[in-house]
């Protein structure tokens, strides 16, 4: 049956993770850690940019995080997966090749929420951030829909990156812009180069977008925002398609 | 039609370039126009999740949003907008700025009371061309000066040579009944926001002075009354006490302590609607106890206490054997009155001695409520009643309209009173004061080895230590005396110069000087460790008048130590025991050659040194 096929790809692609936790583990305990050292350890409670630091950082490095999960996890887990011909491999079972990217999306949505939820929690226990319980609910929404765009661009990355190098492409990639989008210190701190690149950066909107939540970012209307994210959805799309019909051409002709 | 991949890709790149270039924009726009919400209007904040004592009630959790300078919103639904700054208040408390009921403001004491929480302080007598100074900025500003705001009695009402004229500032007297009407037109005149009298016959403080009669206080309060000004009395024994609440006077600016509370007291003074002072940190003061001592050990004190301060907590007033005045008996009159439903004010009487502006009001909570005071009516003695009994509608509490006097506590002093000392945050008009701790040059006193000063031989007015030689006037009071200084070519004994001091005493102050002072620390006013020395000499010589050599010391606090010398037509040596002072040298802060009588003066000074 259709709905259990992809109920069961769900759930290897999960236990694979749990098999193999590579990806996990970084994908989890990297944000977790940034946000215990800079928004926790530096002063948690001190005023900034309308907010306190802990409530400030709490919102980009959980962005950072659920971006990193979407993008590792779509980028890197079909670079290495073409690269062991397991997508040819599945293309010769009944699964439904939807099936085959709806497991990763569960995946990404997954381990996008265990990471906002340890780094809420340790916002709460340890930065004294207090959100009201519409801002939490909102906070986490935006994060989780937010990570559907770069589900799209680490799916275009997958069908261009070589199964070896694509740890590297998408580090080179991710870290920069991340730092450049405002994750890692307040985008306010940036120096104006950096900024006017990170506006035209996806994670850069995805991040705002969150910390309109909390009362705080740059201050730009939403639909900018959802306008930029949305396109970089499209686009990322568009490249993957157009990587996956190179590949369906070199194995099928 | 068939959607091709490439024009997914494009499509998408024209959104991204919509987007940004809308985000771009609108930053563009937000940051020219200066309404950046990201960086927060400085004015407006929300204290949130915090324990809020409002005046009189306790509310756990709540939050406080100020918005220009006043209290907009109070409770848990205060709403954290866009651009807000957000002060995190668990586990803190926050009451209203602090009221000191009773003080002598001069010099820096307002900026020095708002460091440790005091937002208004009400004054019992000082130069009124000072308080109205200080009035009209304080106005001008909307009270954001980083200083405390005042309310003054200007000059208090007394009898000739009663007591407030013992401090070196002349001030008019009052001598009979009659002129009650005249007396207090003229302090309305000089800006009086209330008026102050001095009743103590027979006083049981130790204040062996003349005192007005009770025809002349009963004339003074009725006079005040007729004026609609508030009437607030200084009494000294239980007898001058009920003499003045029984004149209907508006509230007693202290309690006794010479005697137990007569057991009708306290419902006598809730009958005639009196409110009081008791001012328990002076009366522990004056029995011989530097019960002020102990806030100089408080760690969240200490820093932010200036040596000068420091030394006069550490101080009391003699007392005089066979002295009656009990502490007990002036907290036991508290508890009555405090049963009886009269309002109790927390005043500190700063700055005499044992008290410090600011500091001291923090054991004066402590003493109310060891006096018997639950913690919430102690906080009440220094916020909300203060500003109903003096008429002070916009603070006090903390409720939306009223001004953004506040003070976040870390520690809830409605179960430990101490904490109050834990000053975390002092906003006064929405604005957060800089707590500074006081600098460290003006603390540690600096030891000084050479016994010469200054022989005035060179080529320009120089020291052997400390930062030299300045004119100092009244002019910093309010005055218009001027002095300048000179080197002259012959000095005493055959030297090669002198000093030359000349200049004009003009009235205009109340306490006229004019003349030349040398600092002996490195910072002006810092204190200099003098004490291996007994004694300032050196020689005068001048048109015949008297001089005042005036030391300052920390344990002097703000009134200098004064001996007069004559300048006459010969070079003379002279020579003052610094012990003559009441100091021992070990925190001098300055030495003040000046005159004070009306009109023009010279002298000269020469070869100024320690022995």
């Amino acid at each position: 049956m259709n709905v259990r096929c992809y109920a069961l790809e769900a759930k290897y692609e999960f236990l694979k993770h749990l098999r193999m936790p590579a990806y996990a583990i970084p994908s989890i305990v990297f944000p977790v850690m940034f946000y215990l050292l800079f928004g926790v350890m530096f002063g948690g409670a001190r005023p900034t940019a309308g907010t306190t630091v802990g409530t400030y950082m709490m919102a980009t490095y959980s962005t950072f995080g659920v971006i990193g999960a979407a993008l590792f996890g779509f980028g890197v887990g079909i670079a290495v997966e073409r690269g062991q011909g397991w997508m040819t491999l599945k293309r010769a079972t009944p699964m439904p090749p939807m099936a085959y990217f709806a497991a990763k999306v569960a995946m990404a949505v997954l381990f996008g929420t265990i990471i906002i939820t340890l780094i809420s929690a340790t916002g709460v226990m340890l930065a004294g951030v207090r959100l009201s319980a519409g801002q939490w609910l909102a906070l986490s929404a935006t994060l989780i829909a937010g990570a559907v765009p770069f589900c799209a661009i680490g799916l275009a990355l997958g069908y261009f990156a070589g199964p070896n190098s694509s740890v590297a492409i998408v580090n080179m990639i991710f870290m920069p812009t991340a730092f450049a989008s405002g994750l890692w210190i307040p985008f306010e701190m940036l120096p104006p180069v950096v900024k006017s690149i990170g506006e035209l950066l996806p994670p850069y909107h995805l991040a705002q977008l969150a910390l309109r939540v909390i009362g705080s970012g740059m201050g730009a209307p939403a639909w900018t925002h959802v306008l930029a994210l949305v396109g970089f959805t499209l686009a990322g799309l568009g490249l993957a398609w157009i990587g996956y019909r190179r590949d369906e051409d070199q194995t099928w002709g | 039609m068939r959607i091709r991949p490439v024009a997914v890709v494009l499509l998408g790149v024209v959104c991204v370039v919509g987007g940004a270039v809308g985000a771009v924009r609108a930053r563009a726009s937000a940051e020219q126009s200066g309404v950046r919400p990201a960086a927060g209007a400085a004015d407006t904040f929300v204290i949130r999740d915090v324990r809020l004592f409002d005046g009189s009630e306790v509310t756990e959790r709540t939050g406080v949003l100020v918005r220009d300078g006043k209290i907009a919103e109070v409770g848990t639904r205060v709403r954290v907008e866009d651009g807000m700054q957000v002060i995190e208040g668990a586990g803190r408390t926050l009451v209203p700025g602090l009221i000191d009921a009773h003080v002598h403001a001069f010099g820096d004491a307002l900026a020095r009371a708002l460091v440790f929480g005091v937002t208004t302080e009400i004054d019992m007598f000082t130069d009124h061309q000072q308080a109205a100074q200080w009035r009209r900025e304080q106005k001008a500003s909307g009270g954001a000066l980083g200083r405390a705001d005042i309310l003054s009695a200007g000059t208090m009402v007394t009898a000739p040579k009663g007591h407030g004229t013992q401090f070196g500032m002349p001030i008019p007297t009052i001598a009979s009944a009659a002129e009650a009407a005249a007396f207090v037109e003229a302090r309305i005149a000089e800006g009086s926001d209330f008026i102050k009298v001095v009743y103590n016959p027979r006083d049981g403080f130790g204040i062996t002075m003349p005192s007005i009669d009770e025809a002349t206080l009963r004339a003074v309060i009725a006079a005040a009354k007729a004026r609609g000004k508030l009437v607030v009395v200084h009494i000294g024994s239980v007898a001058a006490a009920e003499t003045a609440i029984a004149a209907g006077t508006s509230g007693l600016v202290h309690i006794f302590g010479n005697q137990p509370p007569p057991s009708d007291f306290g419902s006598r003074a809730k009958a005639a609607g009196a409110f009081v002072i008791p001012t328990l940190s002076v009366i522990e003061s004056a029995t011989g106890t530097a019960g002020g001592a102990a806030l100089t050990e408080v760690p969240a004190l200490a820093p932010y206490l200036t040596s000068a301060e420091r030394g006069t907590l550490r101080t009391s007033f003699p007392n005089g054997p066979g002295s009656t005045l009990r502490v007990q008996h002036a907290m036991d009159a508290t508890r009555q009155l405090f049963a009886a439903g009269v309002p109790i004010l927390a005043g500190s009487d700063a700055p005499n001695a044992g008290t410090a502006h600011g500091a001291t009001i923090h054991r004066e909570l402590e003493l109310l409520v060891a006096a018997g005071l639950p913690a919430a009516a102690a906080l009440a003695a220094a916020t909300s009643t203060p500003a109903r009994a003096f008429g002070l509608a916009d603070r006090g509490r903390i409720a939306p309209g009223l001004r953004a006097d506040l003070v976040l506590i870390g520690g809830n002093p409605l179960t430990d009173i101490t904490a109050t000392r834990q000053i975390e945050a002092v906003w006064k008009a929405g604005i957060r004061l800089d707590r500074q701790p006081a600098s460290t040059t003006a603390n540690a006193s600096q030891a000084i080895a050479s016994s010469a000063i200054s022989d005035f031989d060179g080529a320009s007015i120089t020291a052997a230590f400390g930062a030299g030689w300045q004119i100092s006037t009244d002019t910093m009071m309010g005055g218009a005396s001027e002095a300048k200084m000179e080197l002259l070519k012959a000095g005493a004994a055959g030297s090669a110069g002198a000093l030359g001091i000349t200049g004009t005493i003009k009235s205009g102050s109340s306490f006229p000087w004019a003349g030349a002072m040398f600092f002996p620390a490195s910072v002006p006013m810092a204190p200099a460790d003098v004490s291996k020395f007994t004694e300032i000499v050196f020689h005068a010589r001048g048109d015949g008048r008297e001089y005042q050599l005036m030391v300052f010391a920390a344990e002097l606090g703000n009134t200098p130590g004064v001996q007069a010398f004559t300048a006459g037509g010969e070079w003379r040596e002279h020579v003052f025991k610094l012990k003559s002072f009441g100091i021992d040298g070990a925190n001098l802060r300055g030495i003040l050659f000046s005159a004070s009588a009306p009109g023009t003066f010279s002298v000269a000074i020469d070869q100024v040194r320690l022995r």
